[in-house]
């Protein structure tokens, strides 16, 4: 699918099995509680369930990625600790949901400090690997 | 530093939040619901005669309380636990042990219950058969009626041997999740501090105050023996030697994790009460790499004084042992980079005392009653 001109909404309507990332990248906006990364492709926005990150306690993330060009095929999602240089001892499943964006079960952080988000996002104008760090106590 | 004087003013406010993250304490024990026993009054009652009856054994001679001993900890006092042989494990004292969510040191059961298969069936401990356990659980009038009332009637007249043993194993988890110590000294701190009373908080004692500072702040301690059960729950290399000797190794955590996901009786397979697996999550995502080789669990420190010696080899005598160890560590030994937060302390000697003295703080003031109860009693219920 080259073909980058394409309104976006005309992609939802055509291709409901992708809307997920059919959204414009203004929906990445900062909403209320949701953290967001710029990337060169597209703009991505995130929020844990729940809000306050536990350390030892499995967490879900829900993703949603706007695309400044493309489509966007899939997301991965992984962390780790970069002073540690140790990642998570759990492997999360990345769904795509029927309404919006993805979401990402079986996370965990297992230590405070800082631990770094990192997001594998596949679009139709490349992979583009995006990075967010917080701080969990 | 400005001497041992001025350590015992008052906290700061950073000290103040490291300690409020080890409370409050008591923690809720939620119910498993994988076991359908959990919270139960039959099914504890039956767990309690349980882990005290030696008929489980297939011998007649040895229960859960053999090693797991009321005096001591609810753990024995040996460096390895003494089976039918000597075990290759220590024994971890059981206080508190439902708030974990694996068991074992390297995490090879993902459930109370599950865990507590492993010394029923295994040889070197009480090494029974599914079938000697029903036999002990039908056989006892008591026993059967209770297991009615807590596990229901349907499953009392047509269970097969496994799911007897199952729900044999179900009773002592239930048990178990009883087992919560009180307040310790460090709780009352936790308490005074977050009501800012000034002169209870000067109750707590120096030594201690000042090995807490330690604990929480350079030793980096608290990153690992994390919250209010001073555990995060997860495995980690200490530089603790893992071989056993004549070639054997003691893989921790690596071994583990094929364990559990090799088990029959874990939280996504048939027998487990929890219909929608939810329980299961940390069993579906957790994931091996290289570095689980030689890992072991990160034990909870409540009371940890009742239950020299330690570590997952028993290898340390005393507390001031272990002290000494993450003092003196050795580099090279820790075999990941992973734990870099993991320096030699080189503390003094006095600061090793203090740690020491602020380990004995986390020993509870009040335990309930563990003893061999007497004859259970059982009322059927409709
Ligand atoms: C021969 C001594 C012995 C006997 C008998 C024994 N245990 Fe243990 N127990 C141990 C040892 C050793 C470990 C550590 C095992 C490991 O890491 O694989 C352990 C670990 C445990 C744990 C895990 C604790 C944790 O923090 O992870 C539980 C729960 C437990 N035992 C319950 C029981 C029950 C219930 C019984 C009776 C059915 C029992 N034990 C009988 C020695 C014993
Ligand atoms: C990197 C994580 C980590 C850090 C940091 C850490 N520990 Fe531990 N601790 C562990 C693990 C894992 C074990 C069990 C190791 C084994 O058996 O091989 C353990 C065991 C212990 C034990 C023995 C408990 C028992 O029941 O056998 C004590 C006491 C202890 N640690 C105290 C401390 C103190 C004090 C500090 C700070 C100086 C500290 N720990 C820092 C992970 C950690």
């Amino acid at each position: 699918m080259k073909r980058p001109h394409l309104n976006q909404a005309l992609v939802v309507a055509a291709l409901p099995i992708l809307a997920g990332s059919g959204l414009a990248w203004a929906d990445c906006e900062a909403t209320a509680g949701a953290r967001r990364v710029e990337g060169r492709d597209v703009v991505l926005a995130f929020k844990t369930r729940p809000a306050k990150i536990k350390v030892g306690e499995l967490f879900a993330v829900d993703v949603t990625v706007c695309p400044k060009k493309g489509t966007v095929k899939g997301v991965a999602v992984d962390a780790s600790m970069p002073e540690h240089k140790h990642g998570m001892n759990y492997k999360p499943t990345v769904k795509k949901n029927a309404t919006e964006g993805f979401t990402a079960t079986g996370m965990m952080f297992h230590m405070p400090g800082r631990w770094q988000f990192a997001f594998e996002v596949d679009s139709t104008a490349g992979r583009e690997r995006l990075l967010d760090t917080v701080a969990v106590d | 530093m400005a001497g041992v004087a001025a350590d015992d003013s008052a906290f700061s406010s950073a000290e103040k939040q490291a300690i409020a993250r080890h409370g409050p304490w008591p923690q809720p024990v939620l119910r498993d619901p994988s076991n359908r026993g959990s919270g139960n009054a039959d099914a504890i009652a039956l767990g309690r005669a349980l882990f005290f009856d030696a008929r489980l054994s297939v011998k007649g001679d040895m229960a859960c309380a053999t090693c797991h001993q009321p005096a001591r900890g609810l753990a024995d006092g040996r460096d390895r636990a003494q089976g039918r042989e000597r075990l290759d494990r220590n024994t971890p004292g059981l206080w508190n042990v439902g708030l974990a969510h694996w068991f074992g040191w390297d995490g090879a059961a993902d459930s109370l219950w599950s865990f507590a298969l492993r010394p029923i069936l295994n040889s070197l401990e009480l090494g029974a058969t599914p079938a000697h356990v029903a036999k002990v659980l039908g056989g006892d009038p008591a026993y059967a009626c209770l297991r009615r009332n807590a596990f229901g009637k349907a499953a009392a007249t047509k269970a097969s041997d496994d799911q007897m043993m199952v729900d044999a194993a179900k009773a002592l988890a239930a048990f178990m999740e009883t087992l919560n110590s009180g307040k310790s000294p460090f709780d009352e701190l936790h308490d005074v501090l977050a009501r800012g009373d000034a002169a209870a908080v000067a109750q707590y004692p120096a030594d201690a105050r000042r090995g807490l500072r330690i604990f929480a702040g350079r030793g980096n301690c608290a990153v690992c023996h994390f919250g209010p059960n001073f555990s995060n729950g997860e495995f980690h290399e200490i530089g603790i030697p893992y071989l056993l000797g004549a070639g054997r190794v003691d893989a921790g955590r690596q071994g583990g994790i094929k364990a559990v996901r090799a088990d029959k009786f874990n939280l996504l397979g048939a027998f487990s009460d929890d219909a929608s697996r939810a329980s299961g999550s940390r069993t579906r995502h957790v994931t091996e790499n290289h570095a689980n080789f030689g890992q072991f669990k990160v034990p909870s420190l409540r009371n940890v004084e009742l239950t020299a010696p330690y570590m997952h080899n028993g290898k340390l005598a005393t507390l001031r042992d272990v002290v000494h160890h993450y003092s003196e560590l050795s580099e090279d030994r820790l075999h990941q980079d992973g734990e870099a937060l993991l320096k030699p302390l080189r503390l003094t000697d006095a600061e090793a005392d203090d740690l020491v003295a602020f380990l004995r703080t986390l020993t509870s003031r009040q335990f309930p009653a563990v003893a061999p109860p007497l004859k259970p009693t059982c009322e059927p219920r409709k």
